[in-house]
């Protein structure tokens, strides 16, 4: 009985390929109807995500729609479109294999890159500690206030009871003498 | 990614007549020419092998006809394979396989009764090179039909499909160096013949990857 049940889906679906063939969009409609919910669930089992299902169904029905010159009428429609779905679904993984490959590449690279900067700057930030253990006290204070606090030199001659131009000098001063520390 | 919407709005615009692909066995015949050239060709463009009116027409053209045939049924499976749905077993496939690079040996082992005939002192290189140079151009022809046949399909394993197709036309190439070539040495015959049928089936393989799909 379920036998010849099913014997008859396949012949109602062969009829509906054969209309397909035939440049009937109605066939297509009906095609679309019955096998859009089956290759969904044979999907949503493979890839257990329901949007992704739904976008491999579409998948299907375009590689389907462009090969259907294969199928060969009279002969059974369900394996020869399972066979399409099992074959999108692989080219899908395929796709996100190669890509999550490459970002697993990228993001040791950019790990790599990070570790290797960072070691940059500690080793340039300890450079310029000592460097600057070499400049005059006075200037390396008008120089600090100036270049890292960001004071201007008016706030700085106030600040230390200086004259403008002498703290521009000191500044200048301490500037010149921490590059030749750093460069030595 | 369209909508069911969208796609049936792109499938209605798309959609014309569409004659399905005749069954891989009818269309493998459309190869039968390319075949009969082959076997022709090969020895009318050098020269018949030394003992060939010692052979008789069965031993010779039979002989080729034979192996040819083989080669289309290769070609033929290779065909079905590309059809989706119709992929075939792994035990067919070993089969298909086994037997394209078997069917040469068995040919030359009906054909000759004692292994020693080979190239003279000196020349075997050069003579392995001649021979296995004229099965791979016998074979071209062979394969460029076999590929455009395949790519109208849609083989859902390409490389797999080319290589069966690939051993298929390697193997028609051989069936007319084999009425070219009388040695029988082991040492021609695998790297010189059976070489030139690997490297049929590796471009066969590399085509069928290559060349965009219907």
């Amino acid at each position: 009985m379920e036998q010849r049940e099913a014997d008859g889906a396949e012949a109602r679906l062969c009829r509906l390929m054969a209309g397909y063939l035939e440049g009937r969009i109605d066939a297509f409609d009906a095609l679309y109807d019955t096998l859009a919910p089956r290759i969904r669930s044979y999907l949503l089992g493979h890839c257990r995500d329901a949007a992704l299902a739904d976008d491999l169904v579409q998948d299907t029905f375009v590689q389907l729609h462009r090969s259907r010159r294969t199928y060969e009428p009279g002969r059974p429609v369900t394996p020869w479109v399972f066979a399409i779905a099992r074959h999108v679904l692989l080219m899908h993984r395929r796709r996100t294999g190669r890509r999550l490959r490459f970002e697993r590449a990228l993001a040791a690279d950019v790990r790599v890159a990070a570790s290797r900067d960072e070691m940059a700057i500690l080793a340039a930030r300890d450079g310029v500690r000592r460097a600057l253990k070499e400049v005059p006290a006075d200037q390396r204070r008008a120089l600090l206030l100036h270049h890292v606090e960001g004071w201007s030199f008016a706030e700085i001659a106030g600040h230390l009871g200086i004259r403008v131009n002498a703290a521009k000098t000191r500044a200048f001063r301490g500037m010149r003498k921490l590059k030749d520390a750093v460069t030595r | 990614m369209p909508s069911p919407a969208d796609l049936r709005s792109a499938i209605a615009r798309d959609l014309r007549p569409a004659r399905p692909l005749l069954p891989p066995s009818i269309r493998a015949l459309m190869l039968v020419p390319i075949a009969l050239a082959t076997i022709v060709a090969v020895p009318a463009t050098h020269f018949f092998r030394p003992d060939f009116a010692e052979l008789g027409v069965v031993r010779a053209w039979g002989l080729s006809l034979a192996e040819s045939l083989g080669g289309l049924v290769i070609v033929a499976l290779a065909l079905r394979e590309s059809i989706p749905g119709r992929a075939l077993p792994a035990r067919v496939l070993a089969l298909a396989f086994a037997g394209g690079l078997a069917l040469p040996f068995v040919m030359l082992v009906l054909t000759t009764n004692r292994f020693t005939i080979g190239a003279p002192p000196g020349s075997e290189w050069s003579d392995a090179v001649i021979c296995f140079r004229t099965s791979v151009v016998a074979a071209v022809p062979a394969l460029i039909g076999s590929t455009v046949l395949v790519a109208r399909a849609f083989p859902l394993r390409p490389g797999l499909a080319g290589a069966l197709y690939g051993l298929g036309c390697g193997v028609m190439g051989d069936a007319g160096l084999r009425l070219f070539c009388d040695f029988s040495v082991p040492t021609h015959v695998i790297p010189a013949h059976g070489g030139a049928i690997v490297a049929a089936t590796v471009g066969g393989a590399i085509a069928a990857a290559i060349i965009p799909r219907a």
